[in-house]
């Protein structure tokens, strides 16, 4: 047998001293003290959720529009948290109205970033109310907030020096007014007339219209402007009138869905017999279906009589090229999941169409956006993402053009289509000379 | 209520009076309110015309027309600005508030000019248009239109209020006048009843009351019973001395 010598026996009692139940506090601070320091989650990401904040419109006029965005995004999001999520969280869209209108805009994001406190804001409406929401971002730069995929082709989110904060996916009003001018000239109708909304959003496209004319040494022969907010029941006449006065040969509307049907109502009623252009913003269903609804309700019968001029440029292919990959997978969660708005924020009804431009606008985004957040890894931080969307090079979203970021350029797509109404239903265009010459 | 006809011509005076002040200070007030609202109206604007002009510099050299446009937009919220529009260096509009479009006088007019003018704008109302330039000049100019129509509305309601307090006042004084002017002929009509009284002899019931008063109506009512009771006394001497005889 050994002798238990004192330096054992001061071993064995410092042993169990470290082995003592009181001392497990203290080991656990010195453990602590020990260790580097947990990454701390991000605001707006648990470990089961990223929250997105949005902000557009459900209500008023334009609630279409916003209506659509969200059923398209929420067709996606829905599929991806139904497969687990993005490493194990769901993607959550934390959602306000703002009625299209720039104050409630710049209410709901401030109530997104500081009491919400979002990962990031995704899918907002408009051009007046992005333009007033851009300087916030601005203003609290230091907690890297970005703006993702608004839904407005406006140059102010694209350029300084608000354009750093934003991220945005489709083309813009520039290059969809230049094609169409560009269409227009090579047709043989030069002589250009605009109807606008009168704000930011009809300025920014009178303002690409403007200068896609300019290279063309010519100018606007004709303008007329109508207030946000207007609805379908509204009269256009005065201002059918006034660009009838210009004897134009194509009309470019810059507006949305309810003023622009009233407009082409209004202007084949007056006899204005010219093609009329909408933009991709219009939201071409609802104003078909208001088109149409009106013909067959005033007993109008030949709804094509309203239609047969119109010719829409859209940022997104159709929804009937079901071809293309995106298009059909589109396609086949909008059918599995129809989602619904949400239903607090609805004061009207709606119904919801089975596809639109805006919904497959709406759903692609949030393929990128999902894309981008994989990119971030299990512990996704806003101060990664600026550069994690840079990583996006040649991405394919499963459409006919890949998307690509970078430093220099912080619009995604660059491609404009154009449709016209064929049978009840938008369809790409052909051919320009035979349908417009 | 009656009024003593000594006291009607005091009324009509103070009546008179009123109404002059009354009307004076209304025509004051108008003139005055008119002026201030109308120049502070026309200086807010040139001050606006002035901050979207030195905003507008960077906008119109760097940047989209859609945020000159969000810019003036934000302004033209504010209550009698009416219509707000920028034009470049060569005249040509690139901003403007107005629906369905720009009004023909202004579209044929002299857009560079920055002068203070009033307009008339079919179908939109009654004007008052300060300039500003934009970069001296060189840029284009801002231009903002103010309701005049709604500078007369407010400049109504300012006089409207003050009339109604004056006319308060008006019929609170002349109410006051009539029961004051009462109180004071009070005691003349009872003087006079007296004076009847003791005319034809008779007991009035006040007789105390006026007699033990010590203001200028109480010597009055005792110099007609000093006068009476000397009356009836030679009327009684008169008599007696008829007896005699």
């Amino acid at each position: 047998m050994r002798a238990i010598t004192r330096r054992a026996l001061l071993r064995s009692g410092l042993t169990w001293c470290a082995a003592a139940p009181w001392l497990k506090p203290l080991r656990a601070i010195a453990d602590t003290d020990a260790r580097p320091p947990a990454p701390q989650m991000s605001p707006g990401v648990t470990d089961t959720e990223i929250v997105l904040g949005v902000s557009a419109a459900f209500s008023g006029p334009s609630r279409g529009l916003g209506i659509e965005l969200y059923r398209g995004a929420s067709a996606y999001f829905d599929h991806v948290n139904e497969q687990g999520g993005i490493a194990g969280r769901n993607v959550m869209l934390k959602t306000y109205d703002d009625g299209y209108q720039p104050a409630p805009s710049v209410r709901n994001t401030l109530k997104l970033m500081l009491q919400d406190q979002v990962f990031l804001l995704f899918g907002y409406v408009g051009t007046p109310t992005v333009t007033r929401v851009l300087p916030m971002l601005k203003k609290f730069q230091d907690r890297n907030i970005f703006l993702f995929f608004p839904f407005t082709g406006a140059q102010p989110q694209r350029e300084p020096p608000y354009g750093d904060f934003a991220f945005n996916l489709r083309s813009s009003y520039r290059q969809e007014t230049a094609g169409l001018v560009d269409n227009f000239v090579r047709i043989n109708r030069k002589r250009v007339a605009v109807f606008y909304q009168a704000d930011a959003y009809g300025r920014s496209g009178w303002a690409g219209v403007r200068r896609a004319l300019k290279r063309y040494g010519r100018q606007i022969v004709g303008e007329a402007t109508y207030r946000r907010g207007t609805r379908f029941t509204a009269s256009m006449r005065r201002q059918v009138e006034i660009l009838k006065a210009s004897q134009p040969e194509a009309v470019i509307c810059i507006g949305s869905y309810a003023a622009c049907a009233a407009f082409v109502r209004d202007a084949v009623d007056l006899d204005l017999q010219v093609p009329i252009a909408n933009l991709s913003f219009v939201g071409s269903e609802n104003l078909l279906k208001l088109l149409s609804h009106w013909a067959l309700t005033e007993g109008r019968g030949d709804s094509e009589a309203y239609t047969r001029l119109l010719v829409n440029s859209q940022v997104v292919p159709s929804y009937e090229e079901a071809s293309m990959p995106a298009v059909k997978e589109y396609r086949d969660l909008m059918r599995r999941y129809n989602p619904q708005p949400p239903i607090e924020l609805l004061k009207e009804p709606y119904r919801p169409s089975e596809h639109s431009f805006v919904s497959l606008e709406g759903f692609i985004n949030a393929k990128l956006m999902v894309e981008i957040l994989r990119r971030l890894g299990d512990k996704p931080e806003r101060s990664q993402l600026e550069r994690t969307v840079f990583t996006v090079q040649d991405f394919d979203l499963g459409i006919d053009e890949r998307a690509s970021f970078g430093p220099d350029r912080r619009q995604g797509l660059q491609q404009v289509y154009y449709t016209v109404v064929d049978e009840g239903r938008f369809v790409m265009l052909d051919n320009w000379e035979d349908r417009f010459a | 209520m009656k009024i003593q006809k000594l006291f009607q011509k005091t009324l009509f005076g103070v009546f008179s009076l009123f109404g002059v002040i009354s009307l004076s200070t209304s025509v004051l007030c108008v003139y005055t309110v008119d002026t201030h609202l109308s120049e502070e109206y026309e200086s807010n604007s040139r001050d606006i015309a002035k901050t979207i002009a030195d905003s507008s510099v960077d906008i119109l050299l760097n940047r989209d027309l859609s945020a000159l446009q969000s810019l003036i937009d934000q302004f033209v919220e504010i209550q009698s600005i009416r219509y707000i529009y920028i034009v470049d260096e060569e005249g040509a509009f690139v901003a403007h508030t107005f629906v369905p479009g720009v009004p023909e006088e202004i579209r044929t007019g002299d857009r560079k000019d920055t002068a203070t003018v009033e307009r008339s704008l079919p179908g939109l109302g009654d004007f008052v248009e300060v300039g500003s330039p934009i970069l001296a000049g060189v840029a284009g100019s801002v231009h903002v239109g103010m309701d005049t129509d709604l500078i007369a509305l407010k400049i109504q309601r300012a006089i409207g209020r003050q009339v109604y307090l004056i006319s308060i006042i008006l019929v609170i004084g002349v109410l006051a006048a009539i029961w004051f002017v009462n109180l004071a002929a009070k005691p003349l009509g009872d003087l006079l009843a007296y004076a009847v009284a003791l005319a034809r002899d008779q007991d009035n019931g006040a007789e105390d009351k006026l007699l033990a008063r010590d203001d200028e109506v109480g010597q009055l009512a005792r110099l007609f019973l000093y006068f009476s009771e000397g009356v009836h006394a030679e009327g009684e001497q008169r008599v007696s001395a008829g007896n005699d005889s």
